[in-house]
């Protein structure tokens, strides 16, 4: 026991809420604290392989940065076509007028995660004073050296053309100019050198000794060779380039930045003074947080420029800031998770937390299907039919459920509830049969609800118990009809958004929602398919086998085919099935393919001893499978499951394959179609791939965090 | 006890399955929850056909696609969205172009509003299949209009609104004028997309020329251009249109870039395609652009429309633009003044032209594209 008894702080931390994982994070023993010159000869410059690793990889990551800066930053380079289709890129078509109803999704997306993060991350957590206190100093002079190898802006005339020269002319007999021509050469003596300074230092034992002799050897010549590419860089090309020192001071707004982050960091650094050694923290949000305002205040002090696409005229204005209808709505959506983040951990402290977590988790569930059918699609109500069939309708399977469930709950009913439920299922069956024969006409919604009803029925002895356990349960059921009226009604409702299109949004817009809707679809699917296919039944078994093996083995695109050009075929003549629905269908089908493998992975991984002590202590079948099997298999899951998450959501940039206008296609193919913009495609391909990544390493990022809360592979 | 409470819950099912049996069978919902769980369903609503001829709209059988769109109440028109002059996407989502405008067209003649489309964005390897499966009703696509399309695919093919032909663009630098021919780019680099009839054109070209060309193919025509212009391509191949739209865009100062041969070396008339066996809606759309040809050639524009209707200059204006009592357009189940409509909202035949040419740098005098009258092809049935 480290902590002593009587210790009163330690005692209290350890019982204020028992339920988070609050424990502080595990102290490491201090690490012995090396300089930065002791730092570097260990780790980069340890051996003679090392050094040589070293010397190549960082000329070739040189290299690698400094190219994708000057894409970036080359007068050939149009951005102007990705920031006057930015909102083309976002949302597609979906009508400016309407906008206000994408930024309630965003503010209701920003309203959730910040109470959720507010009431369940853990407090000790997030980045500790020392790191943050480097990573501001890193990323400050990252930037101020992206600043110098960026290579200088090109002298333009009236017409925003580029001046160009006689190469030899210009740079001929120059020192700049000799090297321009034997770069190559210089470049590789300079490596060669390397090589020979590596075995020198290993036959006298300068590498086993630890001095810093190799670091500052191997580090000048690698210096020099940057150099030697940097006056190459400045010197050649037949664009005439501004001087160096006029190319600095264009970038001042950058070195500001750099200096900025860098005096920050330095600041922290001097002020935490003997205060280092200690893991003193800041909350992972306020660390975002800081990152998103000073992001949000650029867009109103920094001139990004104003472009845009209004009633068939292009607005352009590089001097000034970004458009109001941008930045005020970031703004508000900033505060809004500032101010829902501090909401929830007031909550935290007055101890809602655990009785709040259940209908967070249920509203981050229901919140895309509202979002989607009651903000985006702003639905047209019909409310003669809403107030004589909807709503007495829903009315009607509340209180008959309810009182349903009260009496199938009743712990003494016994064979007689499962007689009632088994009646109900196959009335409930007996709907469906008889609106294939055409017997008698009844809502489609009707019989969705009474199948519902049936199916819950048969579960009730599950959650048999006293008064207030039964009232749990039929509030539970008035509350599932409610929302699932509500929201039949919503989709039934037509829209009135009208776009030029078939689709009411596309863009980022639609990826988001197919990946979103493809893993509320497929994540159940692909629990159930893993349970069946390890079940005992044989008939389970097998169909669920033969699902998965059907799905893995069709390519993804050939399922998307199917589902958007050729299901319809097979639909009756009243039916349709709209291009995006049929692709969430086919993404869906297939990602509960893979989601059932992961799942199936994580179910072997629970010890049998789990299921013998379960069936010891008298649980039923379902209560051990959802209270005991798959919370520990899910838990081993989460690798491959996140894996499989972003690997959907990059997958649905196949939609642009089957036509609809989706992130990568606007990017790739409309872009460079219109004919302001015509050919103009890298810059769009750029842009999309760094959205992408954004979206792809923050799930990645938030997977470790969970893998490490829940400690995978540590147990 | 418990056999009470059974048999009041037996009672309780029978009547719940009484009570949801009697639910008012709408049509609304029938359709409308099957895709409850997926996502957009179509609005299912089905308002009555809004068009003025309603009486001969609903003698028509089921399955008339022309009955179908009326009662949807917007036409669905498959476009490209990626090609300049004929449909190009703006950055507010709407679509501009030849093709984009006839698809309006048709739209005002049937339901007197043009702005009626939804226009339904299409790669060249699904558009057939799309039509197919009933997904759009009509396709301008800038469509080559050949035999084994009409005849093997299933579909039918309206009238001709653009005559094009692949043509090649060079650098004039590579001592290239207007009045190359194809034999002139002997052991030229010759760069097409590869996989389309355009590649398979240039090198029949060549061989009857009796020249040998390298040929190149490219996955993708912004690539082609972009070796054209860094001079790894030295001849770029298409249809006359899209290498007008790239010359006048791309062109850089530097280069001058020249289109030959004056005659193409292929026939791509690009027309309208529908459903097969739906000629009550192929003739829509026939007539739909033939009235826009037809304004065109007695001067009837966007402008003058309105007059001309109050005042026709001979009979034939008068039947084309609903002022005269033939009911030639109510026999076709739209309204009288529905071309009146489709050419004073969106413009007649040389207009539409004019409009996506002109920044492209084509001009319609004196191509196949004029009218009958100055030499051309463009030419319409009467409408009498």
């Amino acid at each position: 026991m480290t902590v002593p008894m009587g210790d009163p702080a330690a005692t209290a931390a350890g019982s204020v809420e028992p339920w988070a994982g609050e424990r502080e994070p595990a102290q490491k023993p201090d690490e012995p604290s090396l300089s930065a010159g002791e730092w570097l000869t260990k780790n980069l410059f340890s051996s003679p392989v090392n050094a040589l690793l070293t010397v190549v990889f960082s000329l070739f990551v040189f290299l690698v940065v400094r190219g994708l800066l000057n894409f970036m930053f080359s007068e050939e380079r149009t951005w102007r076509a990705v920031k006057t289709n930015m909102r083309f890129l976002f949302t597609h078509a979906y009508p400016q007028e309407q906008y206000t109803r994408i930024w309630v999704c965003v503010g209701a997306i920003a309203v959730l995660s910040g109470l959720s993060v507010g009431l369940l991350a853990r407090v000790g957590g997030g980045i500790s004073m020392k790191k943050l206190s480097m990573n501001l100093m890193g990323t400050g002079a990252v930037i101020a050296l992206g600043i110098v190898l960026r290579e200088p802006s090109a002298i333009v005339d009236d017409e925003g053309l580029a001046l160009h020269r006689d190469v030899s002319e210009a740079v001929g007999g120059s020192f700049a100019g000799w090297l321009d021509s034997n770069a190559f050469t210089v470049l590789a003596v300079l490596v060669l050198a390397n090589v020979a300074l590596a075995v020198w230092f290993h036959r006298q034992d300068t590498y086993l000794r630890g001095g810093p002799e190799p670091r500052i050897a191997h580090g000048a010549l690698v210096l020099a060779s940057f150099g030697v590419l940097m006056v190459q860089q400045y010197a050649s090309g037949e664009v005439v380039r501004e001087s160096f020192a006029d190319a600095m001071l264009d970038r001042a707004w950058w070195w500001l930045a750099a200096a900025a982050l860098a005096g920050a960091g330095a600041a922290l650094w001097i002020g935490l003074g003997d205060a280092r050694r200690r893991h003193t923290f800041v909350p992972a949000m306020y660390v975002f947080f800081a990152v998103a305002g000073v992001m949000v205040l650029s867009s109103w002090v920094y001139p990004w420029g104003h472009y845009g696409f209004l009633e068939g005229e292009f607005i352009a204005e590089p001097g000034s800031t970004v458009a109001m209808t941008t930045k005020l709505p970031w703004t508000v959506m900033l505060l809004l998770l500032v101010a829902t983040y501090h909401l929830g951990r007031v909550l935290r402290a007055a101890r809602a937390g655990p009785k709040l977590r259940v209908p967070l988790n249920l509203l981050w569930v229901l919140t895309p299907f509202v979002l989607y059918w009651a903000v985006l699609r702003d639905p047209d109500l019909d409310w003669d039919h809403v107030l004589s069939t909807d709503l007495p309708m829903a009315l009607f399977f509340a209180a008959f459920g309810g009182l349903v469930m009260w009496f199938l709950a009743h712990p003494r009913i016994g064979e007689a509830g499962r007689v009632i439920a088994a009646v109900l299922v196959a009335v409930a069956a007996l709907n469906w049969v008889a609106a294939y024969l055409g017997w008698y006409p009844m809502l489609q919604k009707a019989r969705i609800s009474f199948l519902l009803l049936a199916v819950v029925a048969l579960l009730a002895h599950n959650f048999a118990g006293d008064r207030s356990q039964r009232m749990k349960l039929v509030a539970a059921w008035v509350a599932t009809m409610a929302v699932f009226h509500w929201l039949v009604t919503l989709v039934n409702s037509p829209s009135t958004v009208d776009t030029p299109t078939d689709a009411l949004i596309g863009g980022f817009g639609i990826t988001l929602i197919v990946a979103v809707f493809t893993l509320l679809l497929a994540f159940p699917m692909g629990v159930l398919l893993a349970l069946a296919r390890t079940s005992k039944l044989p008939i389970f078994r097998v169909l669920s086998t033969a699902y998965i093996e059907v799905f893995r083995g069709v390519p993804l695109i050939t399922v998307l085919f199917f589902f958007t050009l050729i299901f319809n075929l097979f639909l009756p003549q009243s039916m349709t099935l709209v291009d995006i629905a049929g692709a969430t269908i086919g993404f869906a089908l297939f990602s509960a393919a893979y989601l059932a493998e992961n799942i199936r992975g994580g179910l072997q991984a629970v010890r049998r001893g789990q299921y013998e002590a379960s069936d010891a202590v008298g649980l039923t079948t379902v209560q051990r499978t959802l209270f005991i099997v798959l919370p520990q298999a899910l838990r081993v899951s989460i690798p491959p499951l996140v894996g499989q998450v972003i690997a959907t959501f990059k997958e649905t940039s196949l939609l642009a394959i089957v036509g609809i206008f989706d992130f990568l296609r606007i990017a790739d193919k409309v872009i460079s179609a219109q004919s302001e913009f015509l050919g103009v495609k890298r810059e769009g391909l750029l842009f999309v791939s760094f959205i992408y990544w954004l979206f792809a390493y923050n799930m990645s990022k938030h997977s470790q965090r969970l893998e490490k809360r829940l400690g995978v592979g540590e147990r | 006890m418990l056999v009470p409470v059974t048999r009041l819950l037996v009672a309780l099912a029978a009547a719940a399955w009484a009570v949801s049996a009697c639910g008012d069978p709408d049509p609304r919902d029938a359709a409308g929850t099957e895709s409850a769980s997926t996502a957009a369903s179509q609005t299912t609503e089905a308002p009555e056909p809004a068009t003025a001829a309603g009486d001969i709209v609903d003698d028509s059988a089921e399955g008339d696609l022309l009955h179908t769109v009326q009662g949807r109440g917007r036409l669905v028109c498959g476009v490209s969205g990626t090609r300049v002059i004929f449909s190009e996407t703006r950055p507010d989502g709407s679509v501009v172009g030849v093709d984009a405008d006839f698809c309006r067209v048709v739209a005002a003649a049937v339901f007197g509003d043009a702005g009626a489309v939804e226009f339904v964005s299409l790669t060249t390897g699904e558009r057939f299949a799309a039509l197919q499966s009933g997904h759009i009703d009509v396709l301008f696509r800038s469509t080559t209009w050949t035999q084994s399309r009409d005849t093997a695919v299933g579909l039918d093919f309206g009238p001709v609104i653009y005559y094009d032909g692949q043509q090649l663009m060079a650098r004039a630098a590579d001592r290239y004028t207007i009045s190359s021919e194809v034999a002139d780019i002997a052991g030229a680099v010759v760069c097409a997309l590869a996989g389309t009839t355009t590649e398979q054109n240039v090198s029949d070209a060549a061989d009857a020329a009796g020249i040998d060309i390298t040929l190149t193919t490219l996955e993708d025509f912004d690539a082609i251009i972009e070796n054209f212009i860094a001079g790894a391509c030295d001849v770029a191949t298409a249809d006359g249109s899209a290498l007008a739209g790239r010359k006048a865009k791309q062109q850089p100062d530097d280069q001058e870039w020249v289109i030959f041969p004056a005659t193409p070396f292929s026939k791509e008339p690009l027309a309208p395609v529908y459903p097969q066996n739906q000629s009550r809606f192929g003739d829509v759309v026939n007539w739909a652009v033939y009235a826009t040809i037809i304004a065109d050639e007695k001067g009837i524009t966007q402008a003058n429309v309105d007059a001309m209707a109050a005042d026709p200059p001979d009979a034939e204006a008068a039947r084309l633009l609903g002022a005269s009592d033939d009911e030639q357009q109510s026999n076709m189940g739209l309204a009288p003044d529905a071309f009146h409509q489709a050419i004073s909202q969106v413009g007649n035949y040389g207009e539409i032209l004019a409009r996506h040419l002109g920044p492209a740098g084509l001009t319609r005098a004196g191509s196949i594209n004029a009218s009958w009258r100055d030499g051309g092809l463009i030419y319409a049935p009467p409408a009498r």
